[in-house]
């Protein structure tokens, strides 16, 4: 790891009550999301980075420039760092209206600059217009808009926001991820997004970081995350369900094998798993393929499973389907369908129906 | 909001500007016996001679706490000429004084009070049965005419049942404001304040004869630091105009002494 | 009616707010930012003068300052003058009586301030005397003046320290509360009634001010 590499490298460790053991990277004009449940700590991995935290141990580099190194004694105060940071409740200062909020964090630019520049980053943030009202006179959304220019008000080294969307309706905040992408496309620095929102991170970002009790479990690209947890916690985390129980058998021709509910299963090569291991295995909804009624279907012949239909929900315009498998003692497989395929194959509760589980989709994982 | 704080700093400044007032006018502190006829001497003194003085009125016991304290005052009249003595004693004083008059107490009545009009024969089975239940005399802790109205109490034999139905004014004057406001059913105060109308006519008073206490002489003295006008009020308080006033407010003069 | 003592209360009070302002205001910000082990100790000694009886100041006063005491001692050699029974040290004992007044107003209004606006203030690139100078005093504003109100009545209002190291003095300790007690002892009951209803008149508009000063100041939070 190179000490020149331009974007954000942190390694924090912290002992409880806040418990910290995690590292992050992101590159400039790249998005990363730090995922997470509450208490996961990632409030406080923001809150260092900023340099309005200082944890027990760690590092902090930005663009090669060391904020805050506990070896060398070094901790920058977040003026000097250079961040800026939306805060979850915006922290808007109260008394001042949009724009002279804006004017406080340009304190470098000559005096007669500041209200023009202000101006134009409030036009940025599509808030023409509004820049005499004050916060309380301003909507959620706008609110936000304007925390997000006063953040950028500095041109900073990195762009932090801590669950800027959460105070938020739906409605807004949908329009609110457009905007961010669109204004991320025009921003060269790095961008880090706190939130418990998978979701919200699977939409904004290039790469998210799976924190769990304080500990980074995985970092990679949202797809490479879902579709490769690296462990069950993590598959739990991003809301995986098909997570089931297994013993490897063997490699051959390009598979793994493993055997779960009395039977074999063709699975991705992962040759890290030696034979006879116990495991984990996942599966992702769009890896199990129903077997219409009328029209033989494409890999059918992969990993066949018959079962009963236990609960079919519709959701927007698809059916969640939930498989009660001829395996006794295990949860159901679940995966959904378009609502007219649904209809077509007669898919209801009690319905015998058989799958196929994609063997490129089976992700093997150690036990949990 | 700037505007606002500039003018609260502008009047500000002009209140600490102001200084404090009358630097020269000496502070005089004086029994509160003579509460009524010092004010009658300090105003004939000014219109002599065109001096100010400011009077200060209290127990002489307070005073004299206050003075070894380092009060600033130039003069001090006091109602028991052991203060001043003492007062000499801690060499705060220049000499130990001139004895200006001697105090008589009265027994006071209010009026509306039952017990009816003040007489001296009535004191002792108004207390025996009760029918006083609020007795005023100044603090004999600190205040002269507060111990001489306990010294005469006790003369008569009367200073166990008076006791527990005492109340105690901080000095003579307030031990008079009691018994003006009605507030008890009787009161032994200074005879000088009782001749003032504001006094007379809330009641009635008789004297209480001398022998029943303690002389009070009064004696005034001129503290260390005194000035030129504190000095010409002294020599004023021995002259003709002052002595007549006192007379005329029940006080005793030293040539009769 | 003494108008020498309601420039002497004036002046008291002007310059108990003068002292008390700065003070106040640094004590208050600092208690408001701190967390350490004795700070409940050190507010309830700040808080003291508002449940000692006035009289117990006065005497500590006393027993301190006074002429026989090595400090007042010291203090006469200085200055010339004794501390006590004088303007000075009723401007001591003042000052000392009105810490609460001053200082839990302005504390609580700092304290009002969600930490994350100086931290977004932080973040803005600020420096520590410009946050506290635009973005914390103006919000601990209406905390300010109810802080400077309170003490201006209560100042005016003082009578148990006064009587106890004032001395009374014309023009120099005797204050218009004091002076009406002087009056009444005078029997001069029409100066001090009217005193007295001045001295009412000023208090209720002073607190009154202190309380639609904190109503306009408690929307501001968003």
């Amino acid at each position: 790891m190179s000490e020149r590499e331009p974007g954000l490298r942190v390694r924090l460790r912290n002992p409880a009550p806040i418990a910290l053991d995690m590292e992050l990277a992101c590159a400039p004009g790249e998005v990363a999301a730090l995922v997470g449940p509450s208490g996961s700590g990632k409030s406080s991995v923001l809150r260092a980075i900023a340099g309005l935290w200082r944890p027990a141990a760690g590092e902090v580099r930005c663009g090669g420039e060391l904020w805050y190194s506990r070896e060398a004694g070094v901790c920058l105060p977040p003026r000097v760092r250079r961040i800026g940071m939306v805060f979850q409740h915006y922290a808007l200062f109260p008394h001042l209206c949009a724009q002279d909020n804006i004017i406080e964090a340009l304190g470098e630019l000559p005096r007669a600059r500041r209200a023009a520049r202000a101006r134009e980053l409030l036009d940025r943030v599509r808030l023409a217009g509004l820049e005499l009202r004050r916060p309380a006179q301003l909507s959620g959304g706008q609110q936000q808009r304007v925390a997000v220019a006063r953040a950028l008000a500095r041109d900073p080294n990195a762009l932090l926001l801590d669950e800027p969307f959460s105070a938020v309706d739906r409605g807004t905040r949908e329009r609110l991820y457009q905007e961010l992408a669109q204004l991320r496309r025009a921003l060269d620095m790095p961008v880090v997004l706190v939130t418990h929102d998978l979701e919200e991170a699977l939409l904004l970002a290039d790469r998210i970081t799976i924190l769990h009790h304080g500990r980074s479990l995985q970092s990679g690209a949202p797809h490479e995350v879902l579709a490769h947890p690296a462990d069950v916690t993590v598959a739990r985390l991003v809301g995986l369900k098909n997570i089931f129980s297994g013993e490897l058998v063997e490699h051959r021709a390009g598979r793994s094998l493993v055997r779960c509910w009395g039977r074999v299963l063709e699975a991705r090569l992962q040759p890290e798993f030696a034979p006879g291991a116990r495991l984990s295995w996942v599966i992702p909804p769009e890896g199990v393929i129903l077997h219409r009624r009328e029209r033989a279907s494409r890999g059918e012949r992969e990993n066949p499973v018959s079962g009963v239909v236990a609960s079919a929900v519709m959701l927007g315009g698809n059916v969640a389907i939930r498989l009660a498998l001829d395996a006794p003692g295990e949860l159901p497989l679940a995966f959904s369908v378009p609502v007219h395929v649904a209809r077509r194959n007669g898919i209801a509760p009690g319905a015998a129906i058989r799958v196929s589980l994609l063997a490129e989709h089976i992700h093997l994982m150690p036990e949990g | 909001m700037l505007s606002h704080a500039r003018r609260l700093l502008a009047a500000l400044a002009l209140l600490f500007a102001a200084g404090s007032s009358g630097a020269d006018a000496p502070v005089i502190a004086a029994a509160s016996d003579l509460q009524f006829a010092l004010e009658e001497v300090a105003a004939a003194f000014r219109g002599a001679g065109g001096r100010e003085v400011k009077l200060v009125f209290g127990s002489s016991g307070n005073f004299f706490r206050q003075i070894v304290q380092g009060a600033p005052f130039q003069m001090f009249l006091s109602a028991d000429e052991q203060f001043v003595l003492r007062l000499a004693e801690h060499g705060r004083s220049e000499g130990r004084g001139e004895l200006y008059a001697a105090g008589r107490i009265v027994l006071f009545v209010p009026r509306g009070s039952p017990l009816g009009r003040a007489e001296l024969a009535a004191l002792a089975p108004a207390l025996e049965a009760g029918t006083i239940r609020r007795l005023a005399i100044a603090n004999p802790e600190h205040a002269p005419y507060g111990r001489a109205a306990e010294q005469a109490l006790r003369s008569r034999g009367l200073w166990e049942k008076a006791a527990p139905r005492l109340v105690l004014g901080e000095n003579v004057s307030q031990a008079a404001q009691f018994a003006a406001s009605g507030s008890v059913d009787a009161a032994i105060f200074a005879y000088s304040l009782a001749l003032s109308p504001r006094v007379s006519e809330a009641g009635s008073f008789v004297l209480i004869p001398a022998e029943w206490h303690r002389p009070l002489r009064q004696r005034m003295v001129l503290l260390k630091g005194a000035g030129e006008t504190a000095r010409a009020f002294y020599r004023f308080m021995q002259g003709e105009r002052s002595r007549a006033i006192l007379a005329r407010y029940g006080f005793t003069l030293p040539a009769g002494l | 009616m003494d108008w020498t003592a309601f420039l002497l209360s004036l002046r008291l009070a002007a310059w108990t707010l003068a002292i008390l302002l700065p003070v106040g205001l640094l004590v208050a910000r600092a208690l408001a930012h701190a967390r350490f082990a004795g700070k409940p100790l050190v507010e309830a000694a700040l808080a003291l003068p508002l449940v000692l009886p006035p009289t117990v100041l006065g005497y500590y006063l006393l027993v301190a300052f006074g002429g026989e005491s090595a400090l007042g001692r010291l203090y006469e050699t200085a200055f010339g003058r004794p501390l006590v029974f004088t303007f000075q040290g009723l401007l001591l004992a003042s000052v000392i009586f009105n810490l609460p007044f001053a200082i839990q107003p302005i504390q609580r209004a700092f304290e009002a301030i969600a930490p994350e606006i100086r931290e977004a203030a932080e973040c803005c690139g600020l420096k520590p005397w410009r946050i506290f100078w635009r973005i914390e005093l103006p919000l601990a504003w209406p905390g300010l003046v109810t802080a400077l109100v309170l003490s201006f009545a209560h100042t005016l209002g003082e009578f148990g320290v006064v009587l106890m190291v004032g001395g009374s003095i014309p023009g120099e300790t005797r204050t218009v509360a004091i002076a009406i007690y002087d009056r009444v002892q005078g029997f001069d009951h029409a100066a001090a009634g009217m005193m007295s209803v001045v001295l009412l008149a000023i208090s209720l508009g002073a607190i009154s001010i202190a309380y639609f000063g904190g109503a306009r100041g408690g929307g501001r939070d968003v």
